[in-house]
């Protein structure tokens, strides 16, 4: 894939008339939490606030951590997550989740949450209409990391995932810790077999095994499937996804056990087949009711590395055994697996598979889908923000300007629009079009957009097209 | 007297007991329940199920029998061929494998065979076994012995509850001042961890007594308890689910149990930040 060296940043397509307007949120590389009109304009800037992710929430109210833990001891643990508000006054904090007493640091609680949370009020942490997340009272679903021994797994400290329910006041009332449904989650002999040499060692703390690698969490809220009987869909269970594994699933909120998962074989079922490998994916919810797809499972399947498996050619040692250098934005039905929706390379324009990573973002990212039936998509290693129709139409889209210092990256972790109303502070911002630019004639001050001679030559027969490409491509690929 | 010793091939505890027995010149019949002692075991374990303990594991060996009695795992077994019955309260069945053995209880026996009690645990450590010893922190001299003597690689103390209302917990007059040096004791042992178990409270005696679950206040004065015995709010402190089917106190059988224990680690965290909940 090249890139090139110089190209805009900021927002470069807009199209008010078919986008979900609104400010958009996220956490800036090495800056802060950073909140942007439709136009790229900087709203407000809580600057050093950690985002992991940051939300927005009604009244201006903005959802970060006020730090990280040193690398040296700890795997992406936040020290806390805090509510500031417009001002960046901390109005709410919680960190006492486990005391840590790090070699050189001050001891103190830390929170060591990662990835996600969810407030009491609104299931998955972005707009949903009349699901309102509370401000000033209601729990706090938080994902945190524990480390753990389990002898059933591997025979090294584990990185353990672990979603604690905390209250406004900040008493945990509610826990549920991953390592302890091992059992549950269906991995192969094979899979076992290298998780236990390997569940996925990080330096950290001297080492430690991010096994699973949960990096989305969030409530089903009311929807269909529980109305209609299913229990698995129960409105207080609980979705996530774990890179690591490629498993998606639910547990039940009362007895913490999976109801309901896809993953870590997409070869187990026809209907999972059919569904296609899910590879190191992020953001895995269920649409919540009142927005269009409601019901339906909403991912960013990353592609890129990741699993346990049998050893194949691109992974000697059976682990991170499923590859893919694409990605792909799927919706699917929880009980048919069938994509109802999708954004991939094909979606985006791109010849697959030789063009298909030019939508890629091997980690992180996100997708939220939006009151008109659009999706917005976080494609987080290249800092590039989208909102896409239901008919793949690209109607905005922003580059992130911000690269770290300590980490040369303009990442984004993920994105989330707000209504401008929840920013009650703002002045409105206007709503300017940008239309995309011609990139085949735009050229930078200095560089020629001239052809001084058009030589015809006698007898040259017209280009093919993508039909014999050194490897097969689009429709002769399905044959 | 004719001792009968069920024992299981391999079994190390087994070995132990027979050499000790050898040694002090005991006669007995050994029976292998896994060769040809196995349909004797068989027979002998279901006339006296109510005598042995069946674990998760299954049954631990050595099982001994005077034809009277019955003594099951190797700390009551070599107890029970040192002293008699003297050391019956100091040693139980343990659940414990390979070369740990725990089940030992300095808190609970007869003070008058202290030295009896040590000299077993003397014999255990002398045969290269790690003992793990539990007290609800009664008799703390006797622990400052097995302190002083290296005889135990890690010590549970379970603290009952604050100590305002620990003899009512315990059901009997207890010295609080003995607790206090235990829970300094236990400490300084090179492996230890403070238990509390959230347990229903008889607060008013009578025909309609009043009961009433430990609070999550009084668990945070019963951690507090700890800081002041060891000068250290990090402390290894579990905290455990009380079941009330398992109660030996009729009144308790039928209390219902409590559906979290999570306040009560939120108030424990206060004064022993490494407070834990038991996995049940």
């Amino acid at each position: 894939m090249s890139y090139p060296s110089i190209y805009p940043t900021g927002v470069t397509v807009y199209n008010p008339e078919k986008c979900w307007s609104g400010y958009t949120i996220f956490p800036a590389r090495e800056l802060g939490a950073l909140l942007i009109d439709m136009n790229g304009a900087e709203v407000n800037l809580w600057k050093g606030l950690h985002g992991f992710p940051n939300k927005l929430l009604p009244g201006g109210y903005v959802l970060g951590h006020t730090g990280e833990r040193s690398n040296a001891f700890g795997m992406q643990d936040q020290i806390d997550l805090v509510q500031v508000d417009w001002d960046g006054n901390v109005v709410w904090k919680f960190n006492q989740h486990e005391y840590i007493e790090d070699p050189g640091q001050e001891p103190q609680w830390m929170a060591r949450q990662h990835h996600d949370y969810q407030r009491a009020g609104n299931p998955v942490g972005y707009y949903v209409p009349d699901m309102e997340p509370q401000v000033d009272k209601g729990n706090t679903l938080i994902l945190c990391h524990r480390n753990v021994k389990n002898p059933k797994i591997a025979d090294k400290v584990l990185l353990d995932d672990v979603i604690i329910e905390v209250t406004w006041n900040g008493e945990i009332v509610w826990e549920w810790n991953c390592n302890e449904h091992f059992d549950e989650y269906g991995f192969s002999e094979e899979a076992k077999n290298i998780l236990f040499r390997d569940p996925n060692m990080r330096s950290a703390g001297g080492g430690m095994g991010d096994w699973m690698h949960i990096n989305s969490m969030s409530v089903l809220g009311p929807n269909k499937w529980y109305d209609a009987g299913d229990e698995r869909f129960h409105p207080d269970n609980i979705i996530w996804d774990a890179r690591e594994s490629n498993i998606i699933a639910i547990i039940e909120k009362k007895t913490g056990k999976i109801v309901w998962k896809v993953g870590p074989d997409y070869n187990a079922s026809p209907e999972l087949k059919k569904l296609g490998w899910i590879i190191g994916q992020h953001h895995a919810h269920m649409i919540p009711r009142g927005l269009p797809g409601e019901g339906n499972i909403l991912v960013f399947d990353n592609g890129g590395w990741a699993g346990y498996g049998a050893p194949n050619p691109g992974s000697p040692t059976g682990a991170k055994n499923a590859l893919r250098d694409y990605t792909r934005v799927l919706e699917f039905d929880p009980v048919t697996l069938e994509i109802v929706w999708q954004y991939t390379p094909i979606e985006a324009g791109f010849i697959m598979p030789v063009d298909a990573s030019r939508f890629y973002s091997p980690f992180i990212s996100a997708a939220q889908r939006l009151p008109n039936g659009n999706t917005l998509i976080t494609e987080g290693s290249g800092g590039r923000l989208i909102e896409v129709t239901q008919e793949h139409e690209l109607v905005w889209e922003y580059i992130s300007p911000y690269w770290g210092e300590k980490m040369k990256l303009n990442m984004v972790y993920r994105a989330y629009r707000v209504p401008y109303e929840w920013a009650p502070q703002a002045e409105r911002s206007q709503e300017v079009a940008i239309k995309p630019v011609d990139v085949t004639t735009f050229r930078m001050p200095g560089a020629s957009n001239s052809r001084k001679k058009e030589t015809v030559v006698d007898g040259v027969w017209p280009f093919q097209g993508d039909g014999a490409l050194c490897v097969a491509a689009d429709e002769e690929l399905d044959k | 007297m004719s001792y009968v010793l069920f024992t299981a091939t391999g079994c190390t505890r087994c070995k132990i007991v027979k050499a000790f027995m050898a040694k002090n010149g005991i006669a007995f019949e050994e029976k292998d329940m896994k060769a040809e002692g196995k349909d004797e075991f068989k027979k002998f374990y279901s006339a006296n199920r109510c005598f042995i303990t069946r674990g998760q594991d299954g049954v631990e060996f050595p099982v001994l029998t005077d034809g009277e009695e019955i003594r099951q795992g190797i700390g009551a077994t070599i107890a029970y061929l040192s002293a008699g019955k003297k050391l019956d309260g100091f040693f139980c069945v343990g659940t414990l494998h390979k070369e740990w053995v725990d089940g030992i209880h300095p808190c609970s026996g007869n003070l008058e065979y202290a030295e009896e009690f040590l000299e077993v645990l003397r014999y255990l450590k002398g045969n290269a076994m790690k003992l793990q010893v539990e007290t609800s922190g009664r008799n703390s001299h006797v622990l400052n012995q097995i302190f002083v003597e290296g005889l135990a690689d890690r010590v549970i103390m379970n603290v009952v509850g604050p100590a305002t209302i620990y003899s009512k917990i315990v059901g009997k007059p207890v010295d609080v001042s003995d607790i206090q040096k235990s829970i300094a004791l236990v400490a300084q042992f090179p492996s230890y961890q403070y238990q509390t178990t959230v347990v229903p409270v008889i607060r008013q005696e009578g025909d309609m007594p009043e009961i009433s679950y430990l609070t999550p206040g009084e668990i945070a004065e019963t951690a507090k308890f700890i800081e002041e015995g060891t000068g250290s709010k990090k402390n290894p402190y579990l905290i455990r689910l009380f079941k009330p089917a398992e109660s030996k106190d009729e009144r308790l059988k039928s209390i219902e149990p409590l559906t979290s224990l999570f306040p009560y680690r939120t108030a424990a965290r206060a004064c022993q930040v490494l407070t834990e909940l038991e996995k049940v």
